[in-house]
């Protein structure tokens, strides 16, 4: 203030500044600027607006406002509305085998324990305090699938099964342990282990011995509950709907991105012999339609077998869904290598960085980091591809839909199904792509994000 | 029937047949029992036939065959494992050794009987082709239909079959084709065609979902003969002998009036013909690897033909094709239901 005086004993004071008129704030004016700036504007609104209305209420009728829900066949539904609006008893009638398939009904509580268990796994991931994250995600990927196919198959597994299915359940305490102390008291599980069996003063090799024990000992309990506790077995046939497209583009995306990431190493790599066999297989996997590495799989494969040597029928979808997936994903993952430029290779060997130390620690996070839409991308065009196993007979959840309308109490039925699987389907994929997008800004690799 | 026929797929299982032989050497009847389940190929739900129930069991008059084969080897319906497969791979299915049989609306001719490596054993539904046409559009027969747009399955024998008759008759159409049953009868009652062809069970199936059923027709005519019925694959005969007796077996408790419900009290009938038919007399069974009583297990189960037929696609099902009069009617009834001789 004294400054101000200074200049002659009269303070400066700004005006208040003046609202901004009327027409160029809230609604109103964000309309005039967005929608209506010029007469061909406000006429393509106008147009497009009416457009989005009867589509809309097109569909609105149909699906809310002149559908039935209560009934017991279509014959109902038709006679009540005719094909004026939808008939959903059909579709809730048939929900749980949509959802699930043919598992017996008894038994659907272990699908969703499973995926539970799944969800439960990945939480920590997100926990803010949690150091461990790269050990809880890879467990995740690696050995989550044991405990799934404690729930999903059940039956009696053999032992190497039944301890991998133990060592499975060990890690799942291991990882909700982990994230509990770490958010908590910042300790790791294993400090926290010795400090409370008061040996961490130990020397560092009794400490070490201390720590495998332990991982023994819940091993132990786990495959004494795992064999205690054993859940009846549900063949695979049995799975469908919602759940086998879960498992199968589940399986193909936690395989794909490892393998893909292999395998575009070995493309770029200097050893002839790795090279050329990832060059090969890359082409061959790219080269043909997925659905007819599937039928190749699924109808082929058979006759090469010997007479009663069986391979699972969805084994061999899976399998066929993952080579497919990871010839893409390889590609995807080189694009991204070439991207990164010569310099970083030039300054981690400058630094003594080895090839393993330079691709884990230099190139991979930058590569990863910028491939993210086309990862994602690939993962959800995966996503949807695996209604091609419908094809070969595996009910997943479209094939289940479709089995909606050759019921004969709800014949004919199949706009109502479909509509139901579309919605299912654009829910997961925005998730995911909105997950991207996050993970994004997150990383600030997007459009607005410092590069 | 032969929905989406594929000549790749024929061909592949014809290339594959060779090999098969030697492969499936086996007896198959030892493999099933040894399994502890039947593996019985069906297709695409398909509404009477083989469909799938919201409580996710299969029903239908074909895979009604399936669970007699079953109850007649294990007494037990429902040891079965259900495959369902494409048209397009039924046969590779087959040869390949992954089903023990199929059972799924499949039309006997003689390339699949004598080129694929197929056995057929027998006939449970004879179907053929027809027209349904609009009652308001006046046309009464197939003959009335030249310059028409016609709604077809494409990739089937339905298709070639309608070329034939047109061309046969002189007269000239405009097809209308989807591989999708329900997208064509969309097309159907939009208007979009004048007449849809397919066989006349399934024209009666989707006719029974139109908003009104009565305002269509199916014509009198039939202009393709399309007997289905369960297959097996070729080379061995004792598997095909035994699905083909289960299957006369139904045929044949019809005629002589044993049923579900009385097959107990039928065990005491004088009739010889009962007597060998239920095992009571003679060893039928055991020359073909099953109990001797296996129909009383069957007919328990399942009931006979005729009781199939009424549960699945009878006058009081929603398919509703009334069997009298026509060719699934019993030989005595001027049908072509016909069981050879237990004997």
């Amino acid at each position: 203030m004294s400054d101000y005086r200074a200049l002659g004993g009269v303070p400066f004071m700004p005006k208040p500044a003046r609202p901004a008129p009327a027409n160029t704030t809230g609604v109103v004016g964000w309309m005039r600027q967005n929608l209506f700036s010029s007469p061909s504007n406000a006429l393509l609104t106008l147009v497009g607006a009416y457009i989005a209305y009867v589509t809309i209420m097109a569909i609105l009728n149909w699906a809310v406002f002149n559908a039935v829900f209560e009934a017991e066949s279509r014959r109902e539904c038709l006679d009540l509305v005719g094909r004026a609006g939808a008939c959903w008893p059909g579709v809730v009638a048939w929900s749980r085998q949509i959802m699930y398939g043919l598992y017996p009904a008894d038994q659907i509580w272990r699908i969703n324990m499973g995926f539970l268990t799944l969800i439960l796994w990945v939480v920590p991931l997100w926990l803010p305090r949690v150091q461990s994250k790269v050990a809880i995600g890879l467990t995740a990927v690696l050995v989550y699938p044991f405990l799934a196919s404690y729930w999903f198959l059940g039956g009696q597994a053999g032992f190497v099964w039944s301890v991998l299915i133990a060592a499975s359940i060990a890690c799942f305490v291991w990882v909700w342990a982990t994230a509990l102390l770490e958010s908590f008291t910042g300790a790791t599980f294993g400090r926290f282990v010795l400090t409370l069996l008061g040996v961490q003063h130990r020397s560092e090799q009794d400490q070490r011995r201390v720590l495998r024990a332990v991982a023994a000992a819940m091993l132990l309990v786990a495959y004494v509950a795992v064999s205690f506790w054993t859940l009846p077995f549900v063949p695979t046939t049995r799975w469908g709907g919602f759940f086998l497209t879960l498992v199968i583009s589940g399986i193909g995306i936690a395989f794909s991105l490892p393998s893909g990431i292999l395998l575009a190493l070995g493309r770029r790599c200097d050893m002839p012999v790795i090279r050329i066999a990832c060059v090969l297989f890359i082409e061959l996997f790219r080269s043909v339609p997925l659905i007819t590495i599937l039928f190749m799989f699924n109808t082929m494969l058979p006759l090469f077998l010997p007479v009663g040597v069986e391979v699972n029928q969805l084994l061999r979808a899976i399998v066929a869904v993952c080579l497919f997936a990871a010839a893409y994903m390889a590609e995807v993952i080189r694009g991204g290598l070439q991207a990164i430029p010569r310099g970083q290779y030039e300054a981690a060997s400058a630094m003594g960085l080895g090839f393993w130390q330079t691709t884990v620690l230099i190139i991979m996070p930058q590569a990863l980091k910028i491939m993210i839409p086309t990862i994602v991308g690939n993962f959800i065009g995966l996503f949807k591809d695996t209604t091609l196993v419908s094809i070969i007979g595996l009910f997943d959840v479209l094939n289940m839909a479709r089995a909606v309308g050759e019921d004969t109490r709800w014949l004919g039925l199949f706009i109502e199904p479909f509509f139901a699987v579309t919605v299912l389907y654009f829910i997961c994929c925005f998730a995911m792509s909105q997950y991207s997008i996050n993970l994004e800004r997150k990383l600030d690799t997007g459009p607005g994000g410092r590069r | 029937m032969n929905r989406h026929l594929s000549i790749l797929a024929a061909a592949a299982a014809v290339g594959i047949v060779g090999y098969a032989h030697d492969a499936q050497a086996q007896a198959t009847l030892a493999q099933v029992k040894e399994r502890g389940h039947l593996n019985c190929q069906v297709g695409l739900p398909t509404p009477g036939f083989y469909q799938l129930g919201d409580d996710g069991t299969w029903s239908g008059i074909d895979v009604d065959v399936c669970r007699a084969v079953s109850a007649a080897i294990f007494g037990d319906p429902d040891r079965i494992e259900y495959q369902s497969v494409t048209s397009a791979v039924r046969f590779t299915s087959l040869a390949n050794g992954e089903s023990d049989m199929l059972s799924r609306t499949t039309t006997w001719t003689a390339v699949r009987d004598t080129q694929l490596g197929l056995n057929f054993a027998g006939v449970n539904f004879y179907d053929g082709q027809g027209f349904l046409v609009p009652v308001d559009s006046g046309i009464s027969s197939t003959l009335e239909l030249d310059g028409a747009t016609v709604c077809v399955l494409t990739g089937t024998t339905t298709e070639l079959n309608l070329a034939d008759y047109f061309r046969a008759n002189n007269m000239s159409f405009t097809p209308v084709t989807n591989e999708n049953v329900n997208v064509l009868v969309e097309t159907y009652l939009g208007g979009g065609c004048d007449a849809y062809t397919n066989d006349k069970s399934g024209l009666a199936a989707r006719r029974s979902a139109f908003p009104d059923p009565t305002a269509h027709v199916i014509l009198p005519e039939t202009i393709s003969k399309e007997p289905l019925g369960p297959v097996v694959r070729q080379g061995d005969d004792a598997w095909a002998n035994l699905v083909r007796w289960v299957l006369f077996g139904l045929i044949e408790a019809e005629e002589l009036g044993v049923t579900a419900a009385n097959v107990d009290e039928m065990l005491g009938s004088d009739n010889p013909n009962i007597k060998r038919l239920l095992g009571v007399e003679g060893n039928i069974g055991e020359g073909m690897g099953v109990a001797n009583d296996f129909m009383v297990t069957v007919l328990k189960e399942i009931g006979n033909y005729g009781e199939m037929y009424e549960r699945h696609v009878g006058e009081n099902t929603p398919i509703g094709i009334p069997r009298a009069g026509t060719l699934n009617a019993q030989w005595f009834d001027g049908g072509l239901m016909y069981a050879m001789p237990f004997r």
